[in-house]
């Protein structure tokens, strides 16, 4: 925002220099908001007890991650035990989407390029990558319903960020949301190894050439890359 | 709305397929107004760009329109007492994206620019300037609309209010950045004065709705499309302003996303028979649009290595797959007739644009225009009666088992 300001006060245009330090400085008064709640939100799903406090507390903000933390938090309560075992116990909730690979991987260019974009931003931020890309992910075994309907390879768009998942879901469209709890990273994203390789496409008309297979490598669960090489 | 301005302004039509009356000619008229107000910031350098390539710029340059709505039903339409379609996750999911703010630091500039703008002469000059300030007054006429779209549902709908801000932040960036542009050319754009000048045309909240969706959507395949062509091929690359170009219409295809959502929430829009037509009709003209009006200035197209009929015809193909999963019919763009006729509004527009520039009386002119407009008329219509493609979002076919991801 603060490049912006400058631009535009730099550009001195008379009534657009005048209307857009109301818009600035609108903006900058929400952005430690919405920086606080972007990275403490995963932060806190991987220690439970401290959701349980923040819920208790905090109302409104987004409703998303609330809903989450008060399902972990009765979770909490209703499972007997000392403390240690509680914490134990409590699971971090995964949102995901999910279709055929051919459309994830091969066919939504500006899929790729969103990806690039986010990774981009949370480097910028310092913030740890809470997304991931999961080929034949496991868990689809528990989704009967969505198996139903799904061609295969499929291929999943993973995250404890329930709110980008709703937003990817108005992008791509073309895909099935649904959501699963799970105790680990690693169980979360297990997968069936699967060797992804896509059909070049008959008659490519764009003026320039295609993103080049295995860009999704780097967003595959963490020392899975290799393995799908 | 960025949208159809971002048309009539980026790609400029003389001949602007519109409501009622096929054929515009207020270009003469708003030549008039907007060559004043270009100014120079540097009285010596001006001369550079002008003298007889001034001429050029007017010629070219047509109406970029502002655009104004119904802010009553809007905010109606937002009123979520009233509506109760509003998906409060979707706007609260789409809020947070914008708020994310991914471009906060794209957006600074270098030296590059005014070296690269030292060294541009003669036609490509003029086609880069024409191009920045089109470009400019676009994406100014976005950030207007949406920042009055911010101010007025600020009491009915919060959220829906704050994206619009946000949006119209990007739109303000946008634009200062290309002014920042014309500056290395020694011009600037007096937006103040294109504000308060400028005629605004009205559009009906649903129209807005549409046109807006389209041209963020087909503002995003155009510059991607160029931006992937440049890395492709970087001896074209000639003006830093391209390579912003990624990370740029990324916002514009959010701002398109935001639009979806709007749709999605009037149902009223999208599900009935006249929902259709009016859809098939938007998407018709605002292909058409920019296919003559790119085909006006081949060589700016040309300029950075494009084929200016191929990159266009991506660019609709593309934009009428992404249209497809929102909008309930789309012309079919795919069927090699589509590009058949309008190849033919071509010749025809050219034609046209002959007549325009010869040296008849006003009279004669206004008769020879005659049949060329019925033929273009004649044409349109005849694409817009071919067979269209049904779509819509798959939200809208939940209970249909065969839909297959």
């Amino acid at each position: 925002m603060l490049t912006s300001a400058a631009t535009l006060n730099s550009t001195s245009l008379g009534a657009f220099g005048a209307i857009s330090p109301t818009n600035t400085s609108r903006i900058r008064l929400q952005r430690p908001q919405s920086v606080s709640l972007c990275s403490s939100s995963p932060h806190n799903l991987l220690k439970p007890r401290i959701i349980f406090t923040t819920t208790t507390t905090s109302s409104g903000g987004s409703s998303w991650e609330t809903a989450t933390s008060v399902k972990t938090a009765v979770a909490a309560v209703d499972s007997p035990g000392p403390a240690e075992k509680m914490q134990q116990q409590t699971s971090t909730k995964y949102y995901f989407l999910v279709a055929n690979a051919k459309f994830m991987l091969d066919e939504e260019e500006h899929f790729q390029e969103q990806l690039f974009e986010r990774l981009r931003y949370y480097g910028e931020q310092n913030k740890e990558q809470d997304f991931w890309l999961v080929i034949e992910p496991k868990f689809l075994e528990k989704f009967p319903k969505i198996t139903r309907r799904l061609k295969r390879p499929a291929v999943a768009l993973v995250s404890t960020n329930g709110t980008w998942i709703t937003f990817m879901k108005l992008r791509l469209d073309r895909v099935l949301l649904e959501s699963f709890e799970a105790d680990s990273l690693e169980e979360a994203l297990a997968y069936n190894p699967v060797n992804l390789e896509f059909e070049k496409p008959e008659n490519w008309v764009a003026p320039y050439p295609k993103y080049e297979s295995g860009w999704w490598e780097r967003f595959l669960p963490p020392g899975s890359a290799k393995h799908n090489a | 709305m960025a949208a159809l301005v971002k048309l009539t302004s980026k790609f400029t039509t003389t001949t602007t397929p519109k409501f009622g009356n096929p054929i515009t000619r207020r270009p003469l008229q708003s030549q008039l107004k907007f060559s004043t107000t270009i100014k120079a910031s540097a009285a010596t350098t001006t001369k550079r760009g002008g003298g007889k390539k001034k001429e050029g710029i007017k010629e070219s340059l047509l109406t970029p329109r502002f655009y104004t709505t119904d802010f009553d039903e809007m905010e109606r339409l937002f009123n979520r007492e009233i509506n109760k379609n509003l998906k409060e996750g979707e706007f609260e999911a789409l809020l947070q994206e914008f708020k994310t703010d991914y471009n906060q630091t794209h957006f600074v500039r270098n030296k590059e620019f005014k070296e690269a703008a030292d060294k541009m002469e003669g036609p490509l000059r003029q086609i880069f300037v024409e191009f920045l300030e089109r470009s400019c007054t676009a994406e100014f006429s976005g950030f207007l609309l949406y920042k009055e779209l911010g101010r007025r549902l600020k009491k009915t709908n919060p959220v829906v209010a704050e994206i619009f801000s946000l949006m119209s932040r990007d739109e303000a960036r946008h634009a200062g950045f290309l002014n920042k542009g014309l500056s290395d050319f020694n011009l600037a754009l007096d937006l103040g004065f294109l504000t308060k000048a400028r005629k605004y045309t009205f559009f009906k909240p649903k129209f807005i709705f549409y046109a807006t969706y389209l041209s963020e959507k087909i503002g995003y395949w155009r510059y991607i499309t160029i931006y992937r062509h440049l890395k492709a091929n970087p001896e074209y690359q000639c003006y830093p302003i391209f390579k912003y170009f990624e990370n740029w219409c990324q916002d514009e295809n959010r701002h398109g996303d935001f639009f979806s959502a709007l749709m999605k929430a009037q149902p009223q829009f999208l599900n009935d028979w006249k929902a259709k037509l009016w859809a098939r009709f938007f998407c018709l003209s605002v292909y058409v649009t920019m296919y003559l009006n790119d085909c006006q200035r081949t060589a700016f197209y040309e300029g950075i290595g494009l084929h200016t009929k191929e990159f266009d015809m991506h660019v609709i193909i593309e934009t009428n797959r992404t249209t497809a999963r929102i909008f309930p019919a789309v012309p079919d763009v795919e069927n090699p007739e589509f590009k058949r006729k309008l190849d033919r509004m071509v010749e025809i527009n050219q034609k046209l644009l002959a007549v325009g520039e010869s040296q008849d009386a006003s009279f004669v002119k206004n008769l020879k225009r005659i049949p060329l407009v019925a033929a273009l008329v004649s044409e349109i219509l005849a694409a817009y009666l071919m067979p269209p493609i049904e779509s819509g979002s798959v939200d809208f076919a939940e209970f249909e088992p065969q839909v297959v991801y």
